[in-house]
């Protein structure tokens, strides 16, 4: 794996909204077909960190570097992020009422495409395009003529989510919380649609709170993030650890000095 | 991010131009001789002269009203021109004789009337200031007996059909606006659709103001005898001036047993600068009366221009059956006031009412739905649906909505929903997540949001309405 | 033309109001004498410690008038009625024996109550022994509260200004700080009739983090006890809640059905705060409740519910207002009316959030049940906001009960008759559920069953 190529590398990222600091120096290497978890309570900054990758307007990043395949990524605005491939699946998606889920997939589509310099895919085409991953979650095509996420259940809006990434076929996928609220069912759809989603050419980071994602998706590395900062990085035993002793042993450690 | 979608909405108006023309103007102010004098100019019959009569008397007697969510100072009655007319304005027989200068205004609009340039599916009633300067099509319509032509010909040519209905919907002194429009109004469109035809095409008429202190008073009246079905639409642009100009319309709709009226209005009037300079304040009465049993009537307005808007069409839906509906976007921005909605009132049986109403406010703008549902005593199974949305950009807009719901039977069943949205940070972020730039962003969730009326449009004009509101949204991200 | 009137009347009564010709100046002039007759009339020596602000409302009084439906607050309730009527001072002397309001004391506040008779304190009748962690009294009482009298915003409207300068008395409710008072407080307001005109006044102070639970009350002396079932109750109850109390306040309005009243309640909410209004109005020939609640802070929470139950020709009007002016407040209406024989009943409610009350939420739903050909329901709700992120929803709905619901209970054994009535309970119930104690929910249920008999 040492020889695969660095798509994701975040350096002392330091970021704050409102003026209070919630990213605290946060470094981070992810490599084509790894899979990375990142774990942590409440309020460490996981949530922060996807969205500051994103690029959501409300924090401001104040130190630190984050290049995306060797390119600064804090200096482009949030649609080209996405167009050169960071998705970030959201850990509450928004309802658009009004717009199709159809037309908003295909405008999205569209982006990417024209992005990668391929020719952008008509309606006709594109009927075709959606409907084969529509299996990747086992989505019914009723979906598609709905408004994005308007009146959707917490599962139909997270899979609608992995919808979006199997179509957009991203080289960075940051899933933030997608596991959270959903029901075994919901979460093995959602989890089979990540592993097929998920190759040797690209890269998942899974933002979970709990280590049942875990059972489903097998990642090679498990972060602990800790007030702004990743503290502590492990293979999978780790999040079986975290699940076990809950977070506080942690909190003993780093009083003892240790971690 | 805010401040930039506000960016967005404030897109220069391009039909601000003004026609150098030679014209022919009364003098200010109104009397009793100015309404003697423009029904003379119009070589008016005797009961005309009397309708207008009548009205201005009413008039004199009422006064302005100030309940709207609506704040301009007060209007100079006697400081209005209320008759200009382009010099030579005889009507030509042939579109060859109409002023170049006029036929380029409409072309400038996107209007072409000449033979080789028109649209091919629409007929147009061309009005420049106070009169009707050429209806396309007239001849060809006739001969499957509609009557599209001005309502000054409609005098001359249809007296009887004219005083038979002029009025019947709107009274002269249904309110104070109304009244002035029946006492100077000096032209408008007239509508006959003879009983089983269904309207060949699509019937339009475009209003143009011109002169900075021209008062526009124009009268629209169409007939749908039995069985019958007509489209038609309206445009309105005025240019920059930074005075205000006073357009008070009045328009009348008739349908018969079984006819149906689609009346569609794209309003353009010029705004006023981003202070609230200039602009036009726009009073209009527009009423549709369902007379026949099984009749229809439906209103669809984009309402995007004006610095004040004040229009309430409405239906009154006497034949049992008979339904009225009413679409309505209302675009407000920069310091834009509009205070508009509907009236649907039941009165026979059965009778079915549709209001969907989208007001979007940006920029220091207010924008208010007032609508009135009455249910009458005999209107048993009567039926109505309101939704009322509103979508705020920037925190320095209004968004209002009164409705009135008054029900006096008890087998009816009225229902009134209504939301705010917004064009938020968090919405736009998602969608930038997903690769698509801030306009097409913005301007997803507008179209989104304003669907269940553009597609009541008749088609050509969705298109136009799409683009006119994309228009209104499109500029420099900041 | 001859099946519909098109002249403006009938066909806008919003647009009618300026374009009439000139007002007549009779009526105006009726308006106003009738206001001044009122205020005479009522004249009392008034509150000692009060008396400035007393004066000051009588002096403002004095220029004011009887409100005609082209003022867009009176727009659907004709007061023509009262200016017609003669009425006659309520010296507060009538003499009420405990017998005479023993159908209307509460079991669960049996010893937690304050009776005013004609707006006036009546200790015989009133028995506040249980009235825990409180302080329940008259005027005499006022001490710290009197501060806060007439002080609410709104207090400078027509009636309200007339009660100001013409109370004899104050129910005055002060809880302290930190104070929870475990059993409800019930405040009866009791008419005597006979045309008698009272300004009943109440004054509550919840201070920081108390709680508390009012039943305010008023009732007609029934003709067994002397009443006649006329008589004119101008009440005004103004409310303070402090940072993080919590009010809980019904109000039942059930005087005779020849009766008038005029009903304001406004409060105040500071920052944390929750106050829930539960208005039950099946009372008097034609009445009014306002409710107006102001946040004076953060994370405030409004409820306001209502039942309004017009018979015969009876009219009640509730008119809220609900004025945000900080974010994260929310607040929830429900408000529902029963309209029967050729009862009439009025909802007006408005939401104003003004661009500082960002990130907040506001629902309103009106719900109305026509049951006869001959009622009339008029509703208004509205919206009026500037600021962009908040959530703010409003509804309306007028219908007769649903056929398919009669249809289903009768597919399921139940007769039609019984069914109709089970439907009008449920309707009522959402709201007399509730209320905190379970006779008045019973005893309005059986009104509520019992008024809209002629409708099934």
């Amino acid at each position: 794996m040492g020889s695969s190529e660095v798509i994701l590398s975040v350096k002392g990222l330091t970021a704050s909204i409102n003026g209070t600091p919630i990213l605290k120096g946060v470094d981070l290497e992810v490599k084509a077909g790894e899979i990375h978890a990142i774990m942590g309570r409440n309020g460490s900054g996981k949530s922060t960190l996807s969205k500051v990758l994103a690029g959501h307007p409300a924090y401001e990043v104040t130190g630190g570097e984050v290049l995306f395949h060797g390119e600064d990524l804090l200096e482009l605005e949030p649609e080209e992020r996405a167009r050169k491939g960071v998705f970030l699946a959201f850990q509450y998606p928004l309802e658009i009422p009004g717009v199709s889920n159809l037309d908003f997939l295909r405008a999205s589509y569209n982006a990417r495409r024209k992005e990668q310099g391929l020719e952008e895919v008509d309606a006709f085409d594109f009927d075709d395009v959606v409907e084969e991953k529509l299996d990747v979650v086992k989505m019914d095509a009723a979906f598609l003529n709905r408004s994005v996420n308007e009146g959707f259940s917490g599962g139909e809006k997270k899979r609608n989510e992995i919808l979006q990434m199997a179509l957009l076929e991203p080289s960075l996928g940051i899933l933030d919380e997608t596991d959270s609220g959903l029901d075994i069912d919901a979460l093995r759809t959602v989890s089979e649609g990540v592993n097929q989603v998920a190759n040797e050419n690209n890269a998942m980071v899974l933002i979970t709170h709990y280590q049942r994602l875990l059972d489903y998706i097998k990642p090679g590395f498990v972060h602990v993030m800790y007030d702004g900062r990743i503290i502590k990085t492990g293979g999978k035993e780790l999040a079986l650890e975290l699940e076990e002793k809950g977070y506080d042993w942690i909190d003993e450690k780093l009083a003892a000095g240790v971690a | 991010m805010s401040a930039s979608v506000q960016t967005l909405v404030n897109q220069p108006y391009k039909y601000g131009f003004v026609t150098d023309i030679e014209t022919v103007k009364i003098p200010k102010g109104l009397n009793e001789e100015v309404v003697r004098l423009i029904s003379a100019k119009k070589e008016e019959p005797e009961f005309m002269l009397d309708f207008r009569l009548k009205a201005y008397r009413k008039w004199l007697t009422m006064a302005e009203p100030d309940w709207a969510a609506l704040g301009y100072p007060e209007i100079d009655y006697q400081d209005i021109v209320y008759y200009s007319a382009p010099k030579a304005q005889e009507k030509k027989q042939s579109l060859d004789e109409v002023d170049p200068a006029l036929l380029e205004t409409f072309e400038k609009l996107g209007l072409p009337l000449s033979e080789q340039k028109r649209l091919t599916n629409v007929a147009v009633d061309a009005v420049f200031d106070s009169v009707s300067i050429a209806t396309t099509f007239r001849a060809d319509l006739l001969k499957h007996g509609v009557v599209f032509c001005s309502i000054s010909e409609a005098v001359k040519e249809y007296p009887e059909l004219v005083q038979k209905y002029l009025g019947s919907v709107v009274p002269v002194g249904d309110n104070y606006f109304s009244a002035l429009n029946a006492a100077v109004f000096s032209d408008g469109s007239f509508v006959y659709i003879p009983k089983g035809v269904k309207c060949p095409m699509e019937l339009s008429t475009y209003f143009r103001i011109n002169s900075a202190d021209t008062g526009q008073f124009e009268r629209t009246l169409i007939i749908a005898e039995d069985d019958s079905q007509v489209s038609y639409l309206e445009g309105c642009t005025a240019p920059m001036f930074d005075t205000n100009q006073l357009h008070a319309a009045v328009v009348e709709l008739v349908a018969l047993e079984n006819a149906d009226i689609k009346y569609s209005t794209v309003q353009n009037w010029y705004a006023g600068d981003e202070n609230g300079v200039g602009g036009i304040y726009n009073f209009v009465t527009k009423r549709g009366l369902c007379k026949g049993k099984n009749s229809k009537i439906s209103w669809t307005q984009v309402e995007t221009g004006s610095a004040i808007t004040w229009k309430y069409p409405g239906c009154v839906l006497v034949g049992d059956n008979s339904v009225g509906e009413f679409y309505s976007v209302a675009l407000t921005n920069n310091c834009q006031e509009a205070d508009t909605g509907t009236k649907m009132v039941h009165v026979g049986k059965n009778t079915r009412s549709t209001i969907i109403s989208k007001g979007i406010s940006a920029g220091r703008s207010s924008n208010s739905y007032r609508g009135l549902v009455k249910i009458g005593p005999n209107a048993e199974g009567a039926r109505n649906y309101s939704q009322c949305d509103s979508m705020l950009i920037g925190d320095n807009a209004a968004a209002n909505t009164f409705p009135y719901i008054q029900v006096q039977n008890p087998g009816a069943k009225v229902e009134h929903e209504a939301s705010t949205s917004k064009i938020g940070e968090d919405q736009l972020f998602y969608l930038m997540q997903r690769g698509i730039s801030m306009e097409d962003a913005v301007s997803m969730m507008i179209s989104g949001f304003c669907k269940d009326v553009f597609n009541q449009l008749p088609m050509e004009f969705a298109v136009e309405a799409d683009k006119l509101l994309s228009l209104k949204l499109e500029g420099a991200v900041g | 033309m001859e099946t519909v009137n098109l002249t403006s009347n009938s066909l806008s009564p919003e647009m009618q109001s300026n374009s009439d010709r000139v007002e007549k100046q009779s009526p105006a002039e009726k308006r106003a004498a009738c206001l001044q007759q009122l205020l005479e009339i009522s004249k009392t020596d008034g509150v000692a410690a009060l008396s400035e602000l007393q004066a000051h409302a009588a002096a403002l009084a004095s220029e004011l008038a009887i409100p005609s439906t082209r003022d867009e607050d009176w727009r659907f309730t004709d007061l023509s009625k009262i200016v017609a009527a003669q009425f006659v001072a309520a010296d507060g002397k009538a003499s009420v024996s405990t017998d005479a309001i023993a159908g209307f004391v509460l079991p669960e506040a049996r010893s937690s109550r304050i009776v005013f008779v004609d707006g006036v304190y009546n200790p015989e009748l009133s028995d506040l022994s249980a009235a825990d962690n409180v302080t329940v009294g008259n005027s005499d009482a006022l001490a710290t509260v009197s501060k806060h009298v007439a002080q609410l915003p709104g207090s400078e409207e027509v009636f309200t200004t007339l009660n100001t300068a013409t109370f004899a008395d104050v129910a005055v409710v002060h809880v302290a700080k930190k104070a929870i008072a475990e059993t409800p407080l019930h405040l009866l307001f009791v008419s005597t009739g006979s045309n008698r005109i009272s300004q009943p006044r109440c004054m509550v102070v919840a201070e920081a983090s108390s709680q508390v639970s009012l039943i305010e009350d008023y009732v007609s002396l029934g003709s067994a006890q002397g009443g006649d079932g006329s008589g004119f109750s101008n009440a005004v109850t103004e409310i303070v809640v402090e940072a993080n109390a919590q009010v809980e306040h019904s109000l039942i309005q059930r005087e005779a059905m020849g009766s008038f009243h005029i009903g304001k309640t406004s409060v105040i909410q500071a920052q944390d705060s929750r106050y829930t209004n539960i208005a039950v109005q099946i009372g008097a020939a034609l009445s009014r409740h306002n409710v107006e609640t102001h946040h004076q802070g953060t994370q405030v929470e409004t409820n306001l519910y209502g039942l309004a139950l017009v018979a015969g020709e009876q009219l009640a009007d509730t008119h809220s207002n609900i004025q945000y002016n900080h974010p994260h407040c929310q607040s929830d209406q429900l408000y529902k009316a029963i309209a029967t024989d050729k009862g009439r009943s009025v909802f007006s409610g408005r939401v104003g959030v003004p661009k500082l009350a960002q990130q907040t939420s506001a629902a309103q739903l009106n719900r109305n049940l026509l049951l006869s050909n001959k009622a009339r329901v008029d509703t208004k709700p509205q919206l009026e906001i500037i600021a962009d992120d908040v959530k703010c929803s409003h509804g309306a709905t007028v219908s007769q009960l649903e056929d398919d619901q009669v249809f289903y209970l009768q597919s399921r054994g139940i007769d039609r008759d019984s069914a109709q009535h089970l439907l009008i309970e449920a309707f009522a119930a959402e709201i007399l559920l509730k209320l905190p104690v379970a006779s008045l929910r019973e005893t309005l249920t059986a009104t509520v069953t019992q008024r809209t008999e002629s409708a099934i």
